[in-house]
Parts: structure tokens; C-alpha cells; sequence
């Protein structure tokens, strides 16, 4: 058995280099197919942490009867933060309030008319961040029937509206995805064909001298291996090679959106890998069943 | 090691060619066809009603007009094709009834020589018939002693490292029987094995097989060569249209295509 693995894995090396033009054909076509899907794995992992981004700032803003004590508030606000979908909860006061809105105001260039007021005419109130955007409608009823809570901005139109997007958006990805690793894989494996079919000739020899089926296929196999690992550490070199340049560019989309790049670089390694000696050698395998089944 | 020369073998060479085979015995057939039909998906009949016993030791000439049925014969006893009715044994197992698994190994006991000898282009003359050992599993360490064995009675130890570029056509013959030969099998297939070569070294490479018959190895071949059968005087088996229509000792042979 060792001897059979030592026999194949030595026969995939001798294959490897004494057809090396197919070999490197091979290879290459898989390190362009691999950069295309890790390129698309990238931008499809930066449009989901965008969208969850996006769905993140949705908040829910409550305003606050000017006769709640201060217990009532707390009270109020210990019980939002209990609940699973709130992910943070700021309470701004009626002071707090009118200095934000002066501040809007120079912002914009207008005069500041504030200061015309004999008494501030703003309310206080919560602004609840959720950790999931569709559940604005379960923390909008229930703040609705607090009795300090005078009113709640009703965005659930909005928050529809951005849900839906988005969800078309991660579709699209996924799809997009798909499609692409599709084309990966069927340019990959018929790339392998088309090297196992230049040595079809060596084959029907093994065949005819009486070599058995796993004596054919191993090496071929493991050839494939062998061509999916190399391409995929090219790959791997490349993609490490130019992500010092697109991280440094992309700096401030990196900040802004909590993605994280040591988690992506990993899925991506992992991937890359995965999919190279995967397709590789089950595409060779696939390619030496054609000339064993008689 | 020593080797001996091609022409002549000395008798220890001959004896350890021949270690395994076993006393010569008239009634023990290499190959029997009975009564074989082979149709194929088209519906034709390549071969109808065949009946051919071939005992051990024997050289039997195939001969016939292209689409006689002289390939599908040959497929047949290298089980590339199932007969569709009928026998076909090969050193007595039942072709029709092999497992797949057990293929291999009763293709080991057949060496088959070529018309375009089917020799790999970048492997040396020596690396093309160890690749016959090396492909089957046989031990690593007999590996090189095998080969030169069989390139010393081929006559081809001088051109050992050299690739099938740069070897005559005759040589390549002699590289593709050498590496049908390391197996020490119990039948050599040869199709048309002289089609591609000039009547001269056709004629070194029949005196070839005819050595390699001698050292008790059964020999069959299909040709279309009049001027060889003729000379050689061996059993001729004729087929047309799919059957044997003659099947003689000593027979001539002309050629109708």
C-alpha cells in the first residue's frame, strides 16, 4: 500500500514535469480562475459586512413626556437594553437636545433662532440601535406602549424599503458567486481534460500492458493535486502581494465597516486552497474515468 | 551481469526467460474461440460463428482483407471487446465471464506488438519497456535485470538511453516486442507488426518472433505480408467477411485487397 502511494505520488512528479507545457497550462489557467473567485469572494465578503453596516444604523427614536421622573427613564431604558435586539440604547436630554439642534443649525449656516426661546420646547428621548433591522417593528410597539413615552418615530416604511434592498443585494452576491465559481470550476476540470487527453496515448498503453485501474488513475490524480496546490499557492502569493496595496487604498472603507481583514484573508486562504487541489483532483479524477470505463 | 549476445543465447538466459513456464503440453490451448459471434451496436456482424484453438508453442498467421474481422479477433482476446455470443478463452480463463478487476492481470499474460508500435516519445528505449513493469506493480528491485533481459534478446542494449526519435523504424519494432515481451507472457498479439517497415527489416523482425517462438512463446499475428506467410510455412488462419475460411498448415497466402 505505501509502496502504491510512494509508485503514484513519484509517477504524478515525473508527469508533472516531462509534460510540463500542459502542466503549466494547467496551472495557469487554474491561478486565473482562482484569483477571479477570490476576487469575487473579497468584494461579495465586503458587501455583506456593508450591508449589515447599513442595516446597523437603523434606530428607533422615542421621545419622552416632559412629566417622566428620572426613575421611569431609567426604568425604561434597563429594559431595552434586556432585549436581545437592541443592540445599544443613548438617552439624550431636553438640554442635550436643543444643543444638538443649535449645532444642526450653525452646521448649516442658518442663524441660530434658539435663542429667541423663553423655555426649550424639545422633549428628551431615546434612540435605540437594534442588532437586527427588521425587528424595528416589535421595539417601536413596545416603547409605543410605554406610558412615559410620548410618541415614536414611525420608520418602519423606511427600514422595509432598506431591508429590501439590501436583501437584494446579498442575493445578488451569492448568485454572482456561484456563477463564477461555476465557470471556475468547469474551465478548471475541462483545462484537465484537455491534459489528461494529451496523454490518452499513455494510458492505452498502461491499458494494454495490463495496468490496473488504480495503477492508472492514482498518478493522475495525484497529479492533479499537485497542479490545484501550486496554483493555489500562486494564487495565495499574488492575492498577498497586492493586499497590502488595495488594504492601504481602501483604508478608509475598512475603518467605516467593521471588516475584519485578518478573518477575511484567512476564509480566503482556506478557500483558495480548498477549491485549487479540490477541483484539481477531482478533476482529474473525472478525466482518467473517461478511458477506464470500457 | 552478463549478458548474452542477441543472436545466439546461451541456455541459462533461455532457462531463466523460460523459468515459468511450464513442460510443453499439445492439449493445453493458449487460446480457444467457440463458436464466437461479435455484433456490433450497428448491428453488424464482425465476426460470426468463429472456432479457433490455439495450442501452447504455436506461430499462427491472421490473415484477410481489411474488415474481416482480423482487429475485432484481436480485441477480443485482449478483452478490449466482449464477444456477443460464444467463448472466448485465453490460457483458460472465460473472457465473457472475467471480472473487470481480473482484467489487468490476464493482460499481463499477453504482450501485444503494434503496426504504429505505440512506443511513448519521451522515454528512452529502456524507461519504454520498464514502464510495462513499473505501470503493473512489479517489484522495484527486478525491475532493471527484467529489462535488460529482454533488451539483450531484442538486441537493443546498445541503444538503451536513446528516445524512439532517434531509432529506425525496425528498432522501434524491436523496443515495442521487448517491452511486449518483459512480462514473460504466455501469448504475443502482433498486428500487422511489419506494416510500417521495408521488406528488409520486416524480415529481421519476423526472425525476431520467430526466436521468441522458439523459447516456447505462442506467437499470433495478423499481417497482411503474402511474402512472409508464404516463406514461413506456418499454420495460416484466413478470414473474410468474419469467418474462417481457411485454417491450414504451410498455407500461401495472397494477398486480394
Amino acid at each position: 500500500m505505501l509502496t502504491f502511494v510512494i509508485f503514484s505520488l513519484r509517477r504524478a512528479w515525473q508527469g508533472f514535469w516531462r509534460n510540463i507545457v500542459m502542466s503549466l497550462a494547467a496551472t495557469a489557467t487554474m491561478i486565473l480562475m482562482l484569483l477571479l473567485l477570490a476576487g469575487f469572494f473579497v468584494l461579495q465578503s465586503g458587501l455583506l459586512r456593508s450591508l449589515e453596516f447599513v442595516e446597523q444604523k437603523v434606530e428607533v427614536v422615542a421621545y419622552i413626556q416632559n412629566n417622566a421622573t428620572q426613575f421611569q427613564v431609567d426604568e425604561l431604558i434597563a429594559q431595552l437594553r434586556a432585549d436581545p435586539d437592541v443592540a445599544s440604547v443613548d438617552f439624550i436630554d431636553r438640554a442635550a437636545a436643543l444643543e444638538r439642534f443649535r449645532q444642526a443649525q450653525i452646521a448649516q449656516g442658518r442663524q441660530d433662532l434658539t435663542q429667541y426661546l423663553e423655555s426649550n420646547p424639545l422633549y428628551a428621548s431615546v434612540e435605540v440601535k437594534l442588532t437586527n433591522a427588521a425587528k424595528v417593528g416589535d421595539v417601536t410597539r413596545s416603547l409605543e406602549a410605554a406610558p412615559e413615552v410620548r410618541q415614536v418615530l414611525n420608520i418602519q416604511a423606511l427600514v422595509d424599503r432598506v431591508l429590501t434592498v439590501t436583501n437584494v443585494l446579498r442575493t445578488a452576491g451569492v448568485v454572482i458567486l456561484a456563477v463564477v465559481g461555476v465557470i471556475a470550476l468547469f474551465i478548471i476540470v475541462n483545462t484537465i481534460r484537455l491534459a489528461v487527453f494529451a496523454r490518452s496515448e499513455e494510458i492505452e498503453i498502461m491499458r494494454l500492458v495490463g495496468a490496473s485501474d488504480a495503477f492508472i488513475r492514482w498518478p493522475f490524480v495525484f497529479e492533479g493535486a499537485l497542479v490545484g496546490l501550486l496554483g493555489a499557492l500562486v494564487t495565495l502569493g499574488v492575492l498577498y502581494a497586492v493586499a497590502e496595496p488595495v488594504s492601504s487604498f481602501m483604508v478608509g472603507f475598512f475603518e467605516i465597516v467593521p471588516l475584519s481583514f485578518q478573518t477575511l484573508a484567512r476564509d480566503t486562504a482556506v478557500l483558495v486552497l480548498a477549491v485549487g487541489v479540490g477541483i484539481g483532483t477531482f478533476g482529474s479524477w473525472l478525466s482518467v474515468r473517461t478511458y477506464l470505463i470500457r | 551481469m552478463t549478458l548474452a549476445p542477441p543472436a545466439a543465447p546461451n541456455r541459462s538466459f533461455v532457462d531463466r526467460l523460460t523459468r515459468r513456464r511450464r513442460p510443453e503440453r499439445p492439449d493445453r490451448a493458449v487460446v480457444v474461440l467457440h463458436d464466437v459471434t461479435k455484433r456490433y451496436p450497428n448491428g453488424k456482424d464482425a465476426l460470426s460463428h468463429v472456432d479457433l484453438v490455439v495450442p501452447e508453442g504455436d506461430f499462427v498467421f491472421l490473415v484477410g482483407p481489411s474488415g474481416a474481422g482480423k482487429s475485432t479477433l484481436i480485441k477480443l482476446l485482449i478483452r478490449d471487446e466482449v464477444a456477443t455470443r460464444g467463448d472466448v478463452l485465453l490460457d483458460g480463463h472465460d473472457l465473457n465471464r472475467l471480472p473487470r478487476r481480473m482484467v489487468p492481470k490476464v493482460r499481463r499474460k499477453i504482450g501485444i506488438v503494434f503496426q504504429d508500435f505505440k512506443l511513448l516519445p519521451t522515454k528512452s528505449v529502456w524507461e519504454n519497456v520498464a514502464f510495462a513493469l513499473e505501470v503493473t506493480g512489479y517489484p522495484r528491485r527486478q525491475i532493471a535485470p527484467a529489462v535488460n533481459r529482454v533488451l539483450a534478446l531484442v538486441g537493443l542494449t546498445a541503444q538503451a538511453r536513446q528516445i524512439p526519435g532517434q531509432l529506425s523504424g525496425g528498432e522501434q519494432q524491436r523496443t515495442a516486442i521487448a517491452r511486449a515481451l518483459v512480462h514473460d507472457p504466455r501469448l504475443i498479439i502482433a498486428d500487422e507488426p511489419t506494416g510500417n517497415l521495408d521488406p528488409l527489416i520486416s524480415w529481421e523482425i519476423i526472425q525476431l518472433l520467430q526466436r521468441i517462438n522458439d523459447l516456447g512463446v505462442t506467437i499470433l499475428m495478423a499481417t497482411h505480408n503474402a511474402e512472409v506467410v508464404t516463406a514461413l510455412r506456418k499454420r495460416v488462419v484466413a478470414l473474410e467477411d468474419g469467418r474462417i475460411i481457411r485454417d491450414e498448415v504451410g498455407a500461401t497466402y495472397h494477398r486480394q485487397d
